[in-house]
């Protein structure tokens, strides 16, 4: 039986929360309400990649992609609390990008001990020559650095890999993955892939969530070069990606909660039965509330996620940082979950027609909560660490 | 990448070293006598006079009052060590303040609202526990609906005197005086009629009838005025301001005072860790609770909601994270710290099993009964201090804007 407060991260003062916070947030509110509306999201729904190449480039320009990494790679340097309010940004426009892929690839390459890797990938992720992303899945639900059944076999002086990833963010228009694989040692190795190669088949996937693409690698003694293995524990690094994928998911989570509850907000409040606005019945006025009290605390998770993955003093103990992440993503789901059901069943006849966007969320939600671990999973890895 | 430097400024840290080590030489020690869950259940003299004690001693070793400045009896104002204070106190599980009413709800009204001269002779009385303070709001009939109440504040020739009807009146038994809310004038509107008093209690005209909970606790009272006499200078603020002064004071009861969310929430993940050590020694078919992936589940639950509302207490320290929706976080915070309470109290008396069906008092009884007995009266809270259905309407109506229920 552990001691509970020595568990979860120490609750920093105000957030350290500054003015730059506030602008990060600002801008990326701004720039997405221009260029990023719902109907933007609800475009691209039949397009082929997914994605605008255009928009891309220019959230690029911004800087979202590397505002964690280091200056020295072209990355801003910023600690993770603007991360969590650029994500919550994201989750709120439901900006479909690969965005996600490539912030869990650049994350892993920035992790490797290999000064070449980073000079290298990092520069050219972030300048969008190549988009990168990260293949944490495998079929029948296998993912994270414990479940890693796909190969990797020296030969040549390369290596070899074989198996299949699943889920591949945006796998099918990617140009680089990074790939795990235990290799002839039993050990997790991050292999660094470019797209398309041979002896890699992909097969997109029809994804509940048409802003979250993803794709299948059916690997077939796929070469890598030597060189292209991150240095370091790959299964260390694959833990620290997981934990920024629960984190960034947690703060999208919050935005697209935000959106749910201000769309099923106002419509209670223009809605009229019975000669009045709707929202003035308890049994509809009620439910709502619920929404903002989860919201507010799916809020505070993330926030205190962010601020625990850049506080000085958890930097030998990533394991603190992840049990924040695994909050946020826990209770941001079952909030989402609950927002979104309400959001439809409240909305009435209209909120389940094509026509209402509380469904654009409902299917993030699905994706959401597939994607690295649901509530009950983190949960129970929660519980060890109490009842340990 | 930046990373934040630890939060807590030596002084600060050394500050918190010494209230701990004061803590652990000057905790009492554990009455012969049953003490009560919280302030709401204080019934016996003796539970009265042990908690009295403690909250004075506390403030003689002047670590109670940095809300309050110098001149009122307070430490000056610094609400980092008011927040130190309150989670060293929580982790020792040390007593609570039993002047509670007066602490967290009146003190800030009277400082808020009060005169010059009303603050520097309450103030002083509510932090030393000299001055018992209790709250004359609710009524038989005015209940949800406040501002119906009906008792009333007529002139007379050397202040007013009050008939009327209080009801609920936690700790009146034990209290000096009373936040009191009465009609001065029943001819105008239904709130603004309303007047707000500073009500002396040891007065001719008073009754105090105590009521039992369903925990078979005292505490609680209804209080019944027969024209009791009352000095001009109760009156706080102007005469038919009462109604927004009230309301002040149920912002501070809901807990939206600065700090007092982030004291309240200190406590929380305690009790969740409780939870879990409980499950942990407890078995159920040959086996710990804690094993059990149902209630592995449910503890954990419990803990990811404490974290929530200790961040949340946090959150409300820098304003401009929570800009657009300023009033959110106020406004919830009794709300889900009371219907969260309730839930990790049922479960604890879930983790107990067949145990649980034993009373305080039984030999065998886990925790000395205090699972059931808190499951009992944590709706005390879910109740008082504005029901958990009038709260959701208010923040509905307040923060979201949505149309008024009628």
């Amino acid at each position: 039986m552990q001691d509970v407060t020595s568990l979860i991260p120490p609750v920093p003062h105000a957030f350290g929360f500054t003015t730059e916070h506030a602008l990060t947030r600002q801008q990326a509110r701004r720039f997405l309400e221009e260029n990023s509306p719902r109907e933007h999201a609800r475009a691209l729904h039949d397009d082929r990649l997914g994605y605008d190449p255009a928009l891309y480039r220019r959230v690029l320009e911004l800087g979202w992609l590397g505002l964690t990494l280091p200056e020295s790679y072209g990355g801003a340097g910023l600690d993770h609390l603007h991360l969590m309010l650029l994500w919550e940004e994201l989750g709120r426009a439901l900006t479909p990008s690969p965005l996600f892929g490539a912030l869990l690839a650049t994350h892993a390459i920035s992790l490797s001990r290999h000064e070449a890797h980073r000079g290298r990938w990092l520069p050219e992720a972030l300048s969008g020559e190549l988009i990168p992303t990260f293949a944490f899945g495998e079929p029948k639900g296998a993912w994270g650095p414990r479940q890693v059944s796909c190969r990797a076999e020296p030969k040549d002086g390369a290596w070899q890999l074989t198996g299949v990833k699943a889920h591949v963010p945006f796998g099918a228009s990617a140009t680089l993955a990074v790939v795990p694989a235990v290799d002839h040692r039993g050990e997790v190795g991050l292999f660094v892939l470019d797209l398309p190669s041979a002896g890699v088949e992909r097969e997109p996937e029809l994804s509940v969530d048409s802003t979250r693409r993803s794709a299948r690698l059916v690997l077939s003694r796929a070469r890598v070069p030597h060189d292209r293995r991150l240095q370091g524990d790959g299964a260390r690094i694959f833990t620290q990606v997981c934990t920024l994928g629960y984190a960034v998911l947690a703060a999208e989570m919050v935005g697209a909660g935000e959106q749910v509850l201000e769309l099923t907000r106002s419509y209670a409040t223009t809605r009229e039965q019975f000669g009045r606005a709707i929202g003035s019945f308890q049994a509809v006025k009620h439910p709502i509330v619920n929404m903002l009290c989860q919201l507010e605390l799916a809020r505070s998770l993330s926030l205190g996620a962010g601020a625990a993955l850049s506080d000085s003093r958890l930097i030998d103990q990533p394991e603190v940082a992840e049990r924040a992440a695994r909050m946020a993503k826990a209770y941001g789901e079952q909030m989402l979950s609950h927002a979104v059901q309400k959001g439809v069943q409240l909305h009435g006849g209209f909120g389940f027609t094509w026509e209402c966007d509380v469904q654009l969320y409902f299917k993030r939600m699905l994706w959401t909560r597939a994607t690295l671990g649901d509530a009950t999973h983190h949960k129970a890895a929660l519980a060890a660490a109490l009842f340990a | 990448m930046s990373r934040y430097e630890p939060a807590e400024s030596e002084e600060l840290a050394a500050f918190r070293a010494e209230v701990k080590a004061w803590i652990a030489t000057n905790q009492p020690p554990k009455p012969s006598f049953k003490l009560p869950l919280s302030f709401l259940e204080v019934e016996s003299e003796e539970q009265f006079r042990y908690l009295r004690a403690w909250q004075r001693k506390v403030y003689e070793a002047g670590y109670l009052g940095f809300d309050v400045p110098k001149e009122y009896g307070g430490q000056g104002v610094s609400l980092d060590k008011h927040r130190v204070v309150a989670q060293e106190l929580a982790r020792a599980r040390a007593p609570f303040m039993v002047n509670l009413i007066a602490l967290q709800w009146a003190g800030p009204t009277i400082l808020a609202f009060g005169t010059e001269e009303q603050k520097q002779r309450f103030l002083p009385g509510i932090l030393s526990a000299d001055d018992i303070w209790c709250q004359g709001f609710s009524e038989p009939g005015s209940g949800s609906d406040l501002a119906s109440l009906r008792a009333v504040a007529v002139p007379s020739e050397d202040g007013y005197r009050v008939t009327g009807h209080k009801v609920w009146t936690t700790l009146a038994h034990f209290a000096k005086f009373m936040i009191l809310m009465a009609r001065t004038d029943p001819a105008a509107g239904k709130y603004a009629g309303i007047s707000y008093f500073l009500f002396p209690m040891d007065t001719p005209g008073v009754t105090i009838q105590p009521l039992v909970k369903m925990s078979g606790e005292g505490g609680f009272n209804q209080v019944i005025f027969d024209e009791a006499p009352m000095p001009k200078d109760a009156l706080l603020g102007a005469e038919g301001e009462g109604w927004n002064i009230a309301m002040a004071t149920l912002m501070f009861e809901r807990g939206a005072g600065e700090g007092v969310g982030r004291e309240r929430a200190a406590g929380f993940v305690e009790r969740a860790g409780a939870l879990a050590a409980l499950a942990a020694s407890t078995t159920r078919d040959g086996r710990p609770v804690s094993e059990d992936p149902v209630f592995r589940d449910r503890a954990v639950q419990a803990w990811i909601e404490a974290q929530a509302m200790a961040l949340a207490a946090a959150r409300s320290e820098a304003p401009a994270l929570n800009a657009e929706r300023p009033m959110a976080l106020p406004l919830m915070n009794k709300l889900v710290m009371s219907e969260w309470a309730q839930r990790l109290a049922e479960l604890g008396c879930e983790v107990l099993g067949p145990e649980a069906a034993l009373w305080v008092g039984d030999p065998h009884a886990p925790d000395d009964g205090d699972w059931p007995r808190a499951f009992m009266n944590s709706f005390g809270m879910t109740i008082g201090g504005g029901t958990s259905e009038i709260l959701r309407n208010i923040i509905g109506e307040r923060v979201l804007g949505l149309p008024k229920s009628k």
